[in-house]
């Protein structure tokens, strides 16, 4: 059905006519030159919106439920097109256990090599444009999570981009995919060690090809059994019946959620106990520093008055080491943690209390 | 759940273990995860002009019960012409190790083939398969894409048996084994979300929703089917419609469920419970800003 108006839609928003059909084509390498307008090899365009096609979105869904933890993470692959991403696929990394190791690291970046190089072979896009993170209960700032992302932004075109998606919403019924790229000011912080600002949300849209529109179609039609005396529930059947699994009055998500947000105050309690540690300790060393120079002073000033030559102040940096004023990431994290726990609990309540008086409504008079 | 379209054939089943104890069971069901088909399709519009069908092999579980579950495939190249078929066997080799090390569960269960026709080629690439997983039994998945007219689209999967007094790798028996669509509970939203998404005219949706838009959705649609419900009542107790027995039995299973435990002081109680979590809620958030800020000033 969607073949022609595809087309039409899309050439009504692009601004070169010819270059319409070519993501409707099957074949992506076939752009004809009058694509220049929109193709801009140097990234000049900046991106406005990620687009994900409808077999990335099952593939981390896959990916996200079997490896049921917050692990589950892979690369993004795709094309960007007059500032939307079009994410066309996505593979799964293999989980390892420990970031330090060496060895792991290097398995990775083969497996990732020679995975972009089969999929090359069968017409798949194959450059790397960002990753993707499952999350439970929209929390999604954490420390190696930036990191990464920090080091794909830097050799990815555009920064690269980073899909979340978050498991235990999908499980109560709303799919929840965001897209996101950490700001420049962060970047810019996160290199010079301290920092302000985090991340700006990408507009993220889910696009699903003609082919595969028509086939889903056919997936949610119903079809009449052929037994013409079978019972009603079994005469119309369909491969994707209509679910009602939002309606679920259920609380039974909110104690995990309570239990998250608990164990996140705990952490950034810690964190905090840590930095005011540093912070005591650096007040500390840099008050025996001053009482040192004030000394030194003192006894210049004596020795001068007596006519000798002053002693040396330059010598207090050699004396007394002060540490390093103490990275706040990882409680600004925390706190963004916690943050992201409670809305996720605030908005569970709030649909909850709709739940409710709806079934109250429907049954209580 | 099935998939496909529907026929009338019987699906014959052999002897079972008791006459082969050593042989593998035959599997009598074939579940597919939406995943896989919507790979094959993505697989089908980036084959070249002058493929006809593309093909590839399909990694799952097998269970103890005869039931193989395809979870994921990959493309496989492979080459047709009128006289001889080529299957990239290196290519093959090499991407299912790659799968394996993501996920080591899965193995190889079969193949997949897009159009619906069966043919020599099938047969040999059926017969590279089974020595390639033996001694199970591998499985061929069709999917019709339905580009072609007077074709619907559908899946149906095969398993082989050889045929003929001297068997040979081109002669085969393909029969047909019931095909099933299935998928976790928790992805169930997932697919809601992308089946939605091809009902939409531009066949895009925008996201991130939230749980509100959704909740307010099906609580439309619930409303709009009491709509039709009520209106076919009425009908019929205005005698216009000859009501359906059937339809009233199910009518009353439904809405006939048993609400005490609201009535009891159950609705007090849990309305308590949620406007304290939303109390919660906005205390630890509202913390947490405060907290930030202080980060901020002590800095």
């Amino acid at each position: 059905m969607a073949a022609t108006s595809m087309a039409a839609a899309l050439a009504a928003s692009l601004p070169a006519p010819a270059a319409a059909p070519a993501p409707v084509a099957p074949s992506y390498e076939a752009i004809p030159a009058s694509m220049a307008k929109v193709v801009d090899i140097e990234a000049e365009i900046p991106l406005t919106c990620v687009q994900l096609d409808a077999m990335v979105v099952t593939k981390i869904l896959k990916h996200a439920r079997e490896s049921n933890s917050t692990t589950a993470h892979g690369l993004l692959l795709g094309l960007d097109l007059d500032g939307t991403l079009e994410v066309s696929n996505s593979f799964p990394l293999p989980h390892h256990v420990s970031d330090e190791d060496d060895k792991s690291a290097k398995s990775v970046a083969r497996y990732q090599a020679s995975m972009l190089r089969s999929l090359k072979e069968v017409q798949a896009d194959d450059s790397v444009v960002g990753f993707y993170q499952a999350i439970t209960l929209g929390a999604f700032f954490n420390q190696t999570l930036l990191d990464t992302q920090a080091i794909h932004q830097e050799k990815l075109r555009h920064g690269g981009i980073i899909i979340v998606h978050d498991l235990s919403q999908t499980a109560r019924g709303n799919a929840s995919f965001r897209a996101f790229r950490l700001t420049s000011a962060f970047l810019d912080a996160y290199k010079k060690n301290n920092f302000s600002a985090a991340r700006h949300e990408v507009a993220l849209k889910v696009r699903t090809n003609p082919l595969l529109s028509s086939f889903l179609g056919v997936l949610t039609e119903p079809t009449r059994s052929e037994t013409t005396d079978a019972p009603p529930a079994a005469a119309a059947t369909s491969a994707l019946p209509p679910s009602y699994g939002v309606l679920d009055l259920g609380t039974s998500g909110v104690t995990r959620n309570l239990e998250q947000i608990i164990e996140g105050i705990d952490n950034y309690r810690t964190e905090e106990g840590n930095l005011a540690y540093l912070l005591r300790q650096i007040a500390r060393e840099r008050s025996k520093a001053d009482n040192h120079v004030a000394k030194r002073q003192e006894e210049n000033a004596t020795r001068i008055a007596q006519g000798l030559a002053p002693l040396p102040e330059e010598d207090v940096n050699r004396l007394f080491k002060i540490p390093p004023e103490p990275s706040r990431l990882e409680s600004m994290l925390l706190l963004g943690q916690v943050d992201a726990y409670a809305k996720t609990l605030s908005s569970t309540a709030s649909t909850g209390l709709v739940k409710m008086y709806a079934a109250k409504a429907s049954f209580g008079n | 759940m099935t998939l496909g379209i529907p026929s009338s054939a019987i699906h014959i089943q052999p002897a079972g273990p008791a006459a082969l104890p050593t042989a593998p069971r035959t599997p009598s069901l074939v579940t597919i995860h939406p995943v896989v088909l919507f790979s094959i399709l993505d697989h089908y519009l980036r084959r070249t002009d002058s493929q006809d069908r593309v093909i590839g092999t399909l990694l799952g579980t097998r269970s103890e019960s005869d039931v193989i579950e395809v979870k994921s495939s990959f493309a496989v190249l492979h080459s047709e012409t009128s006289e001889q078929v080529a299957v990239d066997m290196d290519y093959h080799k090499a991407m299912y190790e790659l799968h394996h090390k993501v996920n080591p569960r899965e193995v190889i269960v079969g193949w997949y083939s897009t159009g619906s026709n069966l043919n020599t080629f099938s047969a040999l690439i059926q017969n590279f398969y089974s020595q390639e997983i033996a001694p199970y039994p591998a499985i061929h998945v069709t999917l019709n894409t339905g580009v072609d007219t007077n074709e619907k689209a559908g899946v149906t999967a095969y398993v082989s048996s050889p045929v003929g007094v001297f068997p040979k790798p081109e002669n085969c028996v393909f029969t047909p084994v019931p095909t099933e669509l299935k998928f976790h509970d928790a992805e169930r939203s997932g697919l809601d979300l992308l089946t939605e998404t091809a009902a939409s005219p531009s066949s895009t949706s925008v996201q991130p929703t939230t749980d509100f838009e959704i909740l307010e959705k099906s609580i439309g649609s619930v409303s709009a089917m009491l709509d039709r419900v009520l209106s076919y009542v009425r009908a019929v107790i205005a005698g216009e419609i000859k009501g359906d027995a059937a339809v009233g039995k199910y009518l009353m299973d439904m809405l006939g469920a048993s609400t005490e435990d609201l009535e009891k002081g159950g609705f007090n109680a849990s309305l308590q419970d949620t406007l304290m979590f939303s109390y919660l809620a906005n205390l630890v958030r509202s913390q947490a800003e405060v907290s930030s800020r202080l980060a901020l000033v002590t800095s």
